[in-house]
C-alpha cells in the first residue's frame, strides 16, 4: 500500500509492505528508502516499533485523530507532530495561506465578548479582532496578515463552537 | 465529624475526598450540569446537583450548597482552593446552618481578605512589609493627591486591588505621567472582577522572588510554620511551577521567615492551613506580601518534604483536635519536590485554552511521582471552569534528582485530543538558568517575550522521520483491519470498597 504523508510541511511518498513470514514484521519506503520495521499495535492507538537496523532501537509511538478526517497527530518522546494523509494539503493549502482571505476561526469553543473589527475596516497583521471568553480568560483572536475585513459572521454575547468562523479578512 | 460536602471540582475535590477516605469519613461531592460525568462525582460516596454549568449558578451558590449539606446529613464542609474557599459569607453561612467550615474562621478570611487591612496586620505583628499605603485610596480622591502619595513610596511602584488576587487589577507604573491610566485601568478592573475598585499603592521590589510560609494553626493558640516554598516560575503572577525548599533560602532565614508568618496568623487569630505570601529582594531581605486564608494549589511540594498530610490536619484541626506536629520536623525539608501545573492550554498559541475531549491518556508514575488530576480519558475539558487539569509533582533526594525526576514524568505523560503545557515545561525544566535556580517573579514572563513565535512543540528531525514510518504502518494496519483505534480506556477506576460496602449494606445483600 502507498500513502501521501505531509508532516512540518513535507510531503513523503510512502509505501508499505510486509516483510517475511512475521506478523510484526513490514518494509516501509519513504521516498525511495527502504526501512525495516517491527511492529505492534498495542492498547490505545498506540505503536511500538523496533527497527532491527538502526541497532534494534525502540520506540513508542501514539496517535489522536483530528478534526479533519485525513489528519492525525502524532506523539513521540521527542515531541509532538501533526500529520495528514494522502490530504494533498500542501499543494492548494499553501498558496492559499499566502495570498487570498484569511479565516478567522474560533480554536475553542467559548463566548464573544468582544468584536472589534467593521466589515471595511483596514487592519494590521495580528491585530485583535474578535475576543472570545474561554476558561475565565480572555483570548484575543487575529488574522496573521494585514487586510481589509470582508465580513463579521458573529456578534457579541454568541456562544462558538471550536472551528465556528467569526471573521474574514481579504 | 461524620461526613464532608466538598464545596468544589476537579482535582482539589478528589484530593480531599481521599483525605477523607483515609480517616474513614463519608463523603459528598457537588456538581453542575457540566461536571455530570467528571470523576469527582463518581469518587464520592454521595453526589449532589447543584445547578447550570456557570459557576455563578452552580459553586459559587452558597444557598444551594448549604442545602445540599443539609439534605445529605453532612455535618462538615470542605471548599477546596477557588470558588468560595476565602468568602467569608459562605464560611460564616455553615457556620449559622451548623456546619464544621474547614478552614479558617469568617472573622479570619474577612480581615486578611482585605490587602490593606492584612498590611497592617502584619505591620502588628512586627512582619516587614513592602512600603505602600496604609489604608485604601479612594475614588474620590485627585490625581494630584494620588501622585503625591506615589511619590512618597516612590518608583517603580504598584497599583493594587484592595480586594485582589492572581494578577487582576494590578498595574505597573514606572513613570508617574502613566500613574493616572494605571489608577483608573485598576481600579476599573477590580471593580469588574470583585465587586470593590478601591485600590493601593506598593514599592515594586525588582527582580523579587515570591517565597511563601505554609503554616497550620489550631483552635488551642498552636501555629506550626513549615519549611518555605518557592513560586517565582509565574506567567502573568499566575504560578506555574513551585517547589520546596527554596534553592536560595538558607536554614537562618528560613527561621526568620517562619517566625514573621507565625506572628502574623497569631495576630490574625488565624486557625487551619494558611500560608502566608513574601517577597524576598535580591539582598535576602524580605516583605509580607499578602495571607491565602486556604488550603493552596501548590500545597502536595510541602506534603512531599515533610510527609504529613495538610488536609488531614485541617479536619482534625476543625474537629477541635490539637496540633501535634513536631515543629522541627514541619520546618526541615527531607529532599526536595517541584510541581508542574499541567493547564489545557496551547503553550505555542500564546497559552490559549484548549478544552476539548481527552482521547487517551498516558500518566506517569515510579519513584518519587505524585499525580493530582480531575480528569481522564473520555473526558470533556468543560469551558466554563479554570482550565488546570492536573499538577505532576516529582521528589528526589536534591534538587537535582528532583528535577531530573519530573523531567522523565513529563515525558512519560500523554494527554491525546488536547493541546497541554506539557511541552513548555519539559522546555523550561531543561535549561540551564532553572537548573541553577536563577529566577525571580517576572523572569518567565521576559524569556517567555524573548522568545516570541518559537515553538516549544519543536520535534528533532528523527522524531519526524519515526513518525512518517509510524503514521504509515498505523494506515495500513487500520486497512487490515488490524489496529482500529482502540476504545480510550478509562484510567483505572478509583478503588472504592467502602462505597461497594455501603451499598451492599443498603439492598442487604451482604452482612455488615
Amino acid at each position: 500500500m502507498t500513502f501521501e504523508i505531509e508532516i512540518s510541511g513535507r510531503l513523503r511518498e510512502v509505501r508499505v509492505e510486509r516483510d517475511g513470514p512475521s506478523p510484526h514484521r513490514f518494509r516501509v519506503t519513504v521516498d525511495g528508502r527502504p526501512h525495516e520495521v517491527d511492529t505492534v499495535a498495542v492498547e490505545d492507538d498506540t505503536l511500538s516499533l523496533v527497527l532491527p537496523a538502526m541497532g534494534h532501537a525502540s520506540y513508542e509511538i501514539g496517535f489522536a485523530d483530528g478534526l479533519l478526517p485525513n489528519d492525525v497527530t502524532v506523539y513521540t518522546h521527542g515531541g509532538t507532530l501533526h500529520a495528514v494523509v494522502n490530504g494533498r494539503r500542501s499543494r492548494g493549502g499553501a498558496r492559499a495561506a499566502a495570498t487570498g482571505e484569511q479565516r478567522v476561526h474560533a480554536p475553542m469553543p467559548g463566548r464573544v465578548l468582544r468584536v472589534l473589527a467593521r466589515p471595511g475596516d483596514e487592519v494590521a497583521a495580528r491585530q485583535p479582532l474578535v475576543v472570545v471568553e474561554a476558561m475565565k480568560m480572555e483570548n484575543e483572536l487575529s488574522a496573521p496578515r494585514a487586510g481589509r475585513v470582508k465580513d463579521v459572521v458573529v456578534q457579541e454575547g454568541v456562544s462558538v463552537e471550536a472551528g465556528r468562523l467569526l471573521v474574514i479578512v481579504e | 465529624m461524620q461526613k464532608v460536602l466538598i464545596a468544589n471540582r476537579g482535582e482539589i475535590a478528589i484530593r480531599v475526598m481521599r483525605a477523607c477516605r483515609d480517616m474513614g469519613l463519608e463523603t459528598v461531592a457537588v456538581y453542575s450540569d457540566a461536571d455530570r460525568a467528571s470523576p469527582h462525582v463518581r469518587y464520592a460516596d454521595e453526589a449532589r446537583h447543584l445547578g447550570p454549568s456557570a459557576a455563578a449558578e452552580s459553586y459559587l451558590r452558597i444557598d444551594r450548597l448549604i442545602d445540599a449539606a443539609r439534605d445529605s446529613g453532612a455535618d462538615a464542609v470542605h471548599p477546596g482552593y477557588g470558588f468560595l474557599a476565602e468568602n467569608e459569607e459562605f464560611a460564616a453561612a455553615c457556620r449559622d446552618a451548623g456546619l464544621v467550615f474547614i478552614g479558617p474562621t469568617p472573622e479570619a478570611i474577612a480581615l486578611m481578605g482585605s490587602k490593606t487591612a492584612a498590611r497592617r496586620t502584619a505591620l502588628t505583628a512586627g512582619a516587614p512589609v513592602v512600603p505602600g499605603t496604609e489604608t485604601p485610596l479612594p475614588a474620590s480622591m485627585h490625581d494630584a493627591q494620588l501622585a503625591e502619595i506615589a511619590a512618597g513610596i516612590g518608583y517603580p511602584l504598584l497599583v493594587k486591588a484592595v480586594a485582589g488576587g492572581g494578577g487582576k487589577g494590578m498595574r505597573v507604573v514606572s513613570n508617574p505621567a502613566d500613574l493616572p491610566n494605571a489608577v483608573r485601568a485598576a481600579r476599573s478592573e477590580a471593580g469588574a472582577a470583585f465587586g470593590d475598585s478601591d485600590i493601593y499603592f506598593e514599592r515594586r521590589i525588582l527582580h523579587a522572588r515570591h517565597v511563601e510560609i505554609q503554616l497550620l494553626a489550631d483552635q488551642h493558640g498552636t501555629v506550626v510554620p513549615f519549611v518555605e516554598r518557592e513560586c517565582s516560575i509565574q506567567r502573568r503572577h499566575q504560578k506555574v511551577i513551585e517547589e520546596s525548599p527554596s534553592p536560595v533560602v538558607t536554614p537562618a532565614l528560613r527561621g526568620r521567615m517562619a517566625a514573621a508568618a507565625a506572628a502574623v496568623a497569631r495576630a490574625a487569630g488565624y486557625t487551619s492551613a494558611g500560608t502566608i505570601e513574601f517577597l524576598l529582594d535580591e539582598g535576602g531581605h524580605f516583605y509580607f506580601l499578602e495571607m491565602n486564608t486556604r488550603l493552596q494549589v501548590e500545597h502536595p511540594v510541602t506534603e512531599m518534604v515533610t510527609g504529613l498530610d495538610l488536609v488531614q490536619w485541617q479536619i482534625r484541626i476543625a474537629r477541635g483536635e490539637r496540633l501535634t506536629v513536631d515543629p522541627a520536623r514541619a520546618l526541615t525539608p527531607w529532599g526536595h519536590a517541584i510541581e508542574c501545573r499541567i493547564y489545557a492550554e496551547d503553550p505555542d498559541q500564546g497559552f490559549l485554552p484548549s478544552p476539548g475531549r481527552i482521547l487517551c491518556l498516558h500518566v506517569p508514575s515510579g519513584p518519587g511521582i505524585r499525580r493530582d488530576s480531575g480528569v481522564e480519558a473520555g473526558f470533556e475539558v468543560p469551558i466554563h471552569y479554570d482550565s488546570m487539569i492536573a499538577k505532576l509533582v516529582a521528589w528526589g533526594e536534591d534538587r537535582g534528582q528532583a528535577i531530573a525526576r519530573l523531567r522523565r514524568a513529563l515525558s512519560e505523560y500523554q494527554v491525546r485530543g488536547i493541546k497541554t503545557t506539557i511541552p513548555f515545561f519539559q522546555w523550561i525544566l531543561a535549561t540551564d538558568a532553572f537548573a541553577r535556580g536563577e529566577f525571580h517573579t517576572t523572569y518567565l514572563d521576559e524569556l517567555l517575550l524573548a522568545r516570541r513565535g518559537q515553538a516549544f512543540v519543536a520535534a528533532p528531525e528523527v522524531a519526524e522521520d519515526l513518525a512518517v514510518l509510524a503514521v504509515a504502518l498505523r494506515s495500513y494496519l487500520r486497512a487490515h483491519g488490524s489496529a482500529g483505534p482502540a476504545l480510550p480506556s478509562s484510567a483505572a477506576a478509583p478503588a472504592r470498597p467502602d462505597g461497594w460496602r455501603r451499598a451492599g449494606r443498603l439492598q442487604g445483600l451482604r452482612p455488615a
